[in-house]
């Protein structure tokens, strides 16, 4: 018996020697522990990811994969160490905005040329999302998505409210009717308005951020200014305070604290991004759950031109990658990109044309209701100090709605903060 | 009968001594030694993280620049920019002196006492002058919140620990379960303990909430309000790190002999009397001992502001160590962090020096 067994795990460690190509995969999204290898049913961005993972292992000939721990709070940290102790992951995910930081360095392998042999076909991504992964004329990674802010309203109060018009919610066109609107949701119902994370998460960051381009503003400029105490800068900030300011909306809450406020029922409207399209779907499916009319909307304009906060995911390489682990590795991103319609269950918008075009695409839960997101989508200026520069963000406008710091004071010395991040 | 082996060819006491200690002394020189000199030698460099790790020579060496550019500042004057804590520092020196000269203090605690103030008197009158500002705006005022926040957990630590351990002191089996259940919170690892305690400080579905709720008060957003963030990793530290300090005081209480709480009850000395003045006079080593070792813990926190509070809101609960963390990791600035951490073994240092100096006074 013991012999068996011995030879056993003696052919086992050969067949797998000899047979299976690890590749290590380090991504964020979270942990989904059964996700099975079905990428046609899972929920959530977690479980979703992690099907196709599991898929791409029992599919693709001779390659196992090992997936990394997923937090997302300390993934790039993890990743830098990762990179600085010369172990990096064969295959991760990132965002486009960390692109200068990463491949400015020499850290991401260049694959334009790799892609054909691969199986991907770069000519099939939107020119947004081939913009998206390159840096510099060259190609850095493998586009999976856009993904943006959007509005997702609760028809239910918007209904008792009165703002509904041919069951679409009708929202603000300006800062003005927002409060407006906003007086008119706690009059009729006695319930907030607007929810968000402007506690923790950069969600309110990014709504300013989003006022403050549809001014046709930014926090800085291509050759490195800080342009944050502005006018339009003050103008997108009390659009937000004024609602703090008549108790229409609540700064205090968190991620989780907002979300469930608005699955309660609590809240009219939750800005927060498309990752969580199919999963409020599926909660206003349950019964037990407050939110039962969901309806998802475009951001809406409230200054003269369209902007909403939006990034994408994207899967790269390190550039120490060589031989068989990189074209296993290739291998990987190709099956990934091959199932974009899966991933495009979230919520999230496809980078593949054939897939915007497909039925498959048009016809997901909500999808024809924010068409006009992928359009106004938008970010900073590409920078090396992305992380460090959100935080000061962060940092200075929750000094605002949960400390009292008035707006000039707060924006002067987001201003000087971030100017220093870029003079570094 | 043999003779014993010739000496020659036996070890003397200080080889074996040297033996004996070499695996020790290795790995202490590579893995504590060699890292300090590492990150000071780091600390003297420009160094990103990731450049260096793909070109050796991305790094420049520029001296002490990135301890001024942390520590210092644009027209940094001196004056009495902060009268509470400079008048307090006043008061301090003033109070060492008179005690001294009426000898109601030991010299070393004359000589502690004095060093404090002249501290708290010199380094809070440093500010910006017109025009100036400091170079990094956030370092200083994360420093002051790590020692508000050793300044509320130590106490807070010690004090329930005492009282704890006074109370459990007894030889019932009762006594000893509940012994073990608070020492059960010290080996949970910082990211349960701070998930339990999210969960408890939660405004919606938190414990704390449903019982502000069940007496008609209005629930506290305690992780996202300015006044309560900071208490609130201080009350989520104090649960975790009781457990060592019971256990220290369980120790030196049962260290103290009976017969003298017997003279004292033949004095009428019982209960809280006795506490106060047999058992605390007793303890006092123990007491300074517990003291130290937290204070050299909690300047090291970091779990509890990283995964509750993320430092904010608007970096009330910003520490040391996160702020460290935040430097090297995300911004990839090796080097600026690494001059914090060297400021950082230096605030510790100092304590740890305080101990043994402690620790070797009057046997």
């Amino acid at each position: 018996m013991k012999h068996v067994l011995l030879t056993a795990a003696a052919a086992a460690t050969f067949a797998t020697g000899a047979l299976a190509q690890e590749v290590t995969l380090g991504r964020f999204f979270g942990a989904c522990e059964d996700a099975g290898t079905d990428t046609t049913t899972s929920t959530g961005e977690a479980c979703i990811i992690q099907s196709i993972i599991n898929a791409a292992d029992a599919e693709l000939d001779g390659i196992s994969i090992n997936t990394l721990p997923t937090d997302w709070g300390n993934y790039y940290d993890q990743i830098k160490a990762a990179y600085a102790g010369g172990t990096p992951p064969d295959v991760h995910v990132m965002h486009r905005h960390r692109i200068p930081e990463f491949a400015g360095l020499g850290a991401l392998a260049e694959i334009s040329g790799d892609l054909e042999a691969a199986g991907i076909d770069p000519n099939d991504w939107s020119p947004a999302a081939l913009d998206a992964v390159s840096f510099e004329g060259g190609i850095y990674g493998v586009p999976m998505d856009f993904h943006a802010n959007l509005w997702h309203v609760n028809m239910d109060v918007m209904t008792e409210a009165g703002l509904v018009e041919d069951g679409k919610p009708v929202l603000p066109s300006s800062p003005e009717e927002l409060l407006a609107h906003a007086q008119q949701v706690k009059d009729a119902t006695g319930k907030d308005y607007l929810a968000a994370d402007f506690a923790q998460f950069p969600i309110g960051v990014r709504l300013v951020l989003a006022l403050m381009w549809q001014q046709n503003a930014n926090i800085f400029t291509e050759d490195g200014t800080a342009t944050i105490n502005t006018d339009a800068g003050k103008n997108a900030v009390t659009t937000i305070t004024q609602l703090f300011d008549a108790g229409l909306a609540n700064p205090q809450l968190n991620y989780a604290d907002s979300q469930q406020a608005f699955l309660n029922g609590e809240a009219a409207i939750l800005v927060n991004g498309t990752w969580v399209v199919d999963f409020y779907t599926a909660q206003a499916a349950d019964p037990a759950v407050g939110l039962e009319n969901y309806y998802v909307a475009d951001f809406p304009t409230l200054f003269e031109t369209g902007a909403t906060w939006a990034d994408s995911h994207m899967w790269a390489i390190p550039s120490t990658l060589e031989g068989d682990d990189k074209m296993a590795a290739l291998k990987v991103l190709a099956f990934i990109n091959d199932h974009n319609i899966d991933w495009a269950r979230t919520g999230h918008m496809a980078v593949r044309k054939s897939v915007v075009e497909s039925d498959a695409y048009t016809s997901l839960p909500h999808r024809d209701e924010y068409t006009g997101t992928a359009a106004i989508a938008k970010d900073t200026p590409p920078s090396e100090r992305y992380g460090a520069i959100q935080d000061v963000l962060n940092r200075e406008l929750q000094a605002i709605w949960l400390t009292g710091k008035s707006v000039e004071d707060a924006l002067d010395d987001a201003e000087l903060e971030v100017q220093d991040l870029l003079d570094r | 009968m043999q003779e014993p082996r010739t000496s020659a060819k036996r070890m003397s006491q200080t080889q074996a001594a040297w033996l004996l200690l070499a695996p020790f002394l290795i790995t202490y020189g590579l893995f504590l030694v060699y890292p300090f000199f590492r990150g000071f030698w780091i600390s003297l460099h420009d160094w990103n993280l990731l450049a260096v790790a793909f070109n050796p020579d991305a790094k420049e060496f520029v001296g002490f620049r990135n301890y001024e550019r942390v520590m210092w500042g644009r027209n940094i004057e001196w004056g009495f920019a902060s009268p509470f804590w400079q008048g307090l520092g006043v008061l301090g020196l003033a109070a060492s002196a008179y005690l001294r000269r009426v000898d109601r203090l030991s010299r070393f605690n004359a000589i502690a006492l004095a060093v404090a103030s002249l501290l708290l008197v010199v380094l809070p009158g440093f500010h910006p002058g017109e025009d100036g500002r400091w170079y990094d705006r956030r370092f200083w005022p994360t420093v002051g919140n790590t020692l508000l926040f050793v300044g509320l957990a130590v106490p807070g630590v010690t004090i329930s620990a005492l009282l704890l351990a006074a109370a459990l002191n007894k030889e019932t089996k009762a006594m000893g379960a509940l012994r073990t259940l608070f020492f059960l919170s010290q080996v949970l690892s910082v990211t349960v303990v701070t998930l339990i305690w999210q969960i408890m400080f939660s405004p919606r579905q938190g414990l704390i909430a449903n019982i502000t709720e069940t007496f008609g008060g209005t629930p506290i957003n305690w992780l996202t309000d300015e006044q309560f963030a900071m208490a609130a990793i201080v009350i989520a530290t104090v649960w975790w790190s009781l457990g060592i300090a019971m256990i220290l005081f369980l120790a030196g209480l049962q260290d103290i002999s009976k017969d003298i709480y017997e003279a004292a009850a033949l004095d009428n000395a019982r209960g809280a009397k006795a506490f106060w003045y047999v058992t605390l006079p007793n303890l006092q080593r123990t007491i300074t001992l517990v003291v130290v070792l937290q204070i050299i813990l909690h300047f090291q926190v970091f779990g509890q502001s990283h995964l509750m509070t993320q430092g904010g809101p608007n970096d009330t609960t910003q520490v040391l160590v996160r702020y460290i963390y935040q430097t090297g990791f995300r911004d990839s600035e090796l080097g600026r962090a690494s001059a914090m951490a060297v400021f950082l073994f230096v605030i510790m240092g100092t304590f740890s020096v305080i101990q043994f100096i402690v620790g070797r006074e009057k046997k």
